[in-house]
């Protein structure tokens, strides 16, 4: 590991996503310093992998691609990307904290961004950016609009051809790359960190993660995203266009036998939504939601549900109990039909996406002494007046970390942690 | 329908969990293996439960259908033990059927039946203690007394159970002589093999059940008939009753343990809840096996004449004397008889459906 390295900043943001970004460019132009730490090796979160967004059915790389310029660009903000947060400490100025940065094997600050060695390197993985379904090379730019726009080598996978250094033009690969320590004093912190989904073997009566059809939400957001794997809607395991798409709502929220007993607030509006770009794309494909109740509870969201069953979207309230496939690896759905009084029943469908629901991403806060929920979501001290107070003085949070919730919501909480710490930082002096 | 807005808070009397916590989404029906177009269960069942509708609980064959593999339990996403609550309705539906309402006041007072058990017992064994004159001709008199008993206990809750289910509603007399229906349901009479429709069979529980279920009834066959007369004859070990004790008393402990340890440890669905009446009845269980083991093996050492075994045999028929009185009529073991009649009413629904069925109208039921 190579010698410390040390920064000071007014405000410590943990998480690039669209809380962090919000509210690192919110207190960035208040005339603060920001650093961002993001665990990826690009900034902009979960929502510049999604496809569009609800109910506007804006495009969300559109919304999210400015968003990261500008954070990239702020004069006053900093990331750093492809780091993990060993630990926060409280001190009498404020926080100290410890944070790796993981060695991309590129020499970041001679690389141009001219792909060559991606496309010399012979090894293809899983990419993770597509959630498996895509594939990309040992050594890759993350994404197309990824921030910065430098490659990462998985180490793990490469197997030292030495083909990417040789065309490299900028002769930056750097296969002797150390991890790095870095320390930064900081007044204030924000916890941004966001969501897991539920994973898929979670529930084992939906085939935990086996049936190659039955697919997680984030994946169908790259189905649908207009730069993603294939470019159009096929299913994993033949490549087929699915005729019958279904979606499992409530697959992993409000679901007390996996623990889980809550609602995740956005899995009945993103399924709607992705219902809707399916019958787009797909016109002649039936698309079935199950659901136990569609809770469209933001502005516009009712009149966005309505929309999606005026558009012939077929809903069915049912708990889809068990998940199944058959030898063509057709999914199939057990449920208890309750519009024709109660029939338990066997239906089948082309492709089922699980709409799951949202877990906390980090639980532990690096160290620092955060009251959580029941849950493991960060607890808002004062949940009615300031969301974003956590139990610390000068810790903030905003977004998922603290709750799930959708894209408005976290923006105003992003802000609404901004103006808590700007104020703080007003008012300590330090 | 009529509603009872009382009626969740009664059934709650049979079983403690609260199956007000079920939001109604289905799950538990859809995961139900046994569960079917013709016989959709628990989810209809907790409806009718909660919005009070009594009489099509009561008149509803599925309680008896499900075999509690505990399936829907594990996974309802509300934990609202809708396997448990299938229990309770069965436990609810025995103190309906019994015309004499005694059912229903032993499972709201089981301390009552506890201390009935034990009053009777203590009260026949000073008696048989006191009684001068020869034991196994008494004996034989009072089992051969208890034939009577148990039919005619019998007899009024399968006709209860009849005319809730079908005379009611059909206001006639249906009967079906459907052979593959009559087979059917002597099978699952005689092997209780829906136990095996559970997808998660668990084996052991349906052998549990299976040797208890023919262990009771081999004793209450032998205890009956007054198969046995240990005072009189020298039993020897190749003798056929020696065979049917053995039998009986092996399968009521081996049977019995294994449902106490689960219950004990409360290792599956089905056996972590207990309603206190269930353990009166596994205990007295394993006493009427042991006693009438002992005193057979007593016997065929000792002899007949010796003291200890008519000392023996006398405990032994006061424990099946509290036994029958008590435990026979009165807890859940009669679904020994719902069980495979609810098979039967179930196909005689679908024959009449189909128009195929022998059919009597009563005069006067409108
Ligand atoms: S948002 Fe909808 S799908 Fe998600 S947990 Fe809530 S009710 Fe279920
Ligand atoms: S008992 Fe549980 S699984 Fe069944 S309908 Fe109610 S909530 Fe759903």
């Amino acid at each position: 590991m190579s010698e410390n390295k040390e920064f000071v900043c007014d405000s410590l943001i943990i998480g690039s996503g669209i809380a962090g970004m919000q509210a690192a460019l919110d207190i960035g132009d208040a005339g603060y310093n920001v650093i961002m730490v993001e665990k990826s090796p690009s900034i902009g979160g979960k929502m510049i992998s999604l496809s569009k967004v609800f109910p506007t059915l804006d495009c969300a790389s559109c919304i999210t691609t400015p968003k990261m310029a500008a954070s990239s660009h702020h004069p006053r903000v900093k990331a750093f990307t492809y780091s993990e947060v060993e630990k926060i400490e409280k001190t009498n100025e404020g926080f100290e904290a410890e944070i790796i940065k993981k060695p991309r094997f590129v020499i970041e600050s001679e690389c141009i961004s001219c792909k060559k060695c991606e496309e010399s390197c012979p090894v293809h993985l899983e990419d993770e950016f597509e959630f498996g379904l895509g594939v990309k090379k040992a050594i890759s730019i993350p994404f197309t609009n990824a921030i910065p726009q430098l490659p990462v080598l998985d180490e793990s996978k490469c197997i030292r051809c030495a083909a990417c250094a040789r065309v490299c033009p900028k002769d930056c690969i750097d296969y002797l790359q150390k991890p790095e320590k870095i320390k930064i004093k900081a007044k204030t912190i924000i916890l941004a960190t966001g969501y897991e989904i539920t994973p898929m073997t979670a529930k084992k009566e939906y085939g935990g993660g086996r049936l190659i059809n039955v697919i997680s939400s984030l994946q169908a957001e790259r189905l649908l995203a207009p730069h993603g794997p294939y470019g159009k809607v096929l299913r994993p395991s033949d490549g087929k266009i699915p005729d019958s798409i279904a979606y499992v709502q409530c697959a992993g929220s409000r679901d007390e036998s996996i623990g889980i007993p809550y609602c995740s607030r956005v899995c009945c509006m993103y399924a709607v939504k992705q219902a809707m770009l399916l019958s787009g794309s797909l016109p002649l494909s039936e698309i079935t939601i199950y659901y136990m109740d569609i809770r469209a509870f933001g502005k516009g969201y009712e009149q966005f549900y309505n929309q999606a069953r005026a558009m012939g979207i077929n809903f069915v309230k049912a708990k889809v109990a068990k998940i199944t496939e058959d030898q063509e690896h057709n999914v199939i759905l057990r449920i208890d039909k309750q519009e024709e009084g109660s029939v338990p029943m066997e239906v089948k469908h082309d492709m089922v996406v699980l709409s799951q629901g949202l877990l906390p991403s980090n639980k532990n806060f690096f160290g620092l002494n955060i009251e959580k929920n029941e849950y493991d979501f960060v607890a808002s001290s004062k949940p009615d007046f300031s969301p974003a107070l956590t139990s610390t003085e000068g810790v903030f949070t905003a977004g998922t970390a603290c709750g799930p919730k959708d894209i408005p919501d976290t923006i105003m909480e992003a802000g609404s942690a901004a103006m808590e710490a700007v104020n703080y930082l007003k008012s300590v002096k330090i | 329908m009529k509603v009872n807005p009382n009626f969740l808070k009664k059934v709650k009397k049979y079983g403690a969990f609260d199956i007000s916590k079920c939001f109604n989404c289905g799950n538990c029906t859809a995961v139900c293996p046994l569960s079917a177009e013709d016989a959709s269960f628990p989810r209809k069942m907790i409806r009718y439960a909660q919005v009070g509708a009594q009489k099509e609980i009561e008149s509803s064959l599925d309680p008896w259908l499900c075999y509690y593999c505990g399936e829907c339990s594990d996974t309802c996403p509300r934990q609202a033990y809708p396997g448990e609550f299938m229990m309770t309705l069965r436990r609810y539906l025995i103190a309906k059927y019994d015309i004499t309402g005694i059912s229903g006041f032993f499972y709201r007072f089981p301390w009552i039946q506890n201390i009935l058990v034990a009053g009777i017992f203590a009260f026949s064994l000073g008696a048989f203690a006191v009684y001068k004159g020869d034991f196994q001709e008494l004996a034989a008199k009072i089992e051969l007394a208890f034939p009577v008993y148990v039919t005619l206990a019998i007899a009024a809750y399968v006709f209860t159970f009849y005319r809730k289910t079908i005379l009611d509603k059909a206001k006639k007399i249906l009967i079906s002589f459907d052979f593959s229906n009559i087979k059917e349901t002597l099978i699952h009479g005689l092997t209780q093999k829906n136990f095996s429709g559970c997808s998660d069979t668990d084996r052991t529980r349906w052998i549990a059940h299976l040797l208890v279920m023919s262990g009771y009834t081999l004793t209450l066959v032998i205890s009956n008939l007054h198969l046995l007369e240990p005072l009189k004859k020298h039993y020897g070990i190749s003798d056929f009753a020696t065979f049917l004790v053995f039998y009986a008393a092996f399968a009521i402990l081996a049977g019995g343990f294994i449902m106490m340890y689960r219950r004990a440890k409360k290792k599956a669905q089905s056996s972590s809840f207990s309603h206190s009446t269930d353990w009166l009845f596994v205990v007295m269980l394993f006493l009427i096996g042991f006693t009438t083991a002992v005193v057979h093996i007593s016997n065929m050492i000792l002899g007949p004449q010796d003291p200890r075994v008519e000392m023996l045999y006398k405990i032994n028929i006061a424990v099946e004397v509290a036994w029958i009185i008590i435990i026979v009529p009165f807890t859940k073991w009669i679904h020994i008889f719902f069980r495979p009649m609810a098979v039967y009413l179930r196909n005689l629904k679908k024959e009449e459906a189909q128009g195929k069925l022998f059919s009597m109208p009563i005069p006067g039921l409108k």
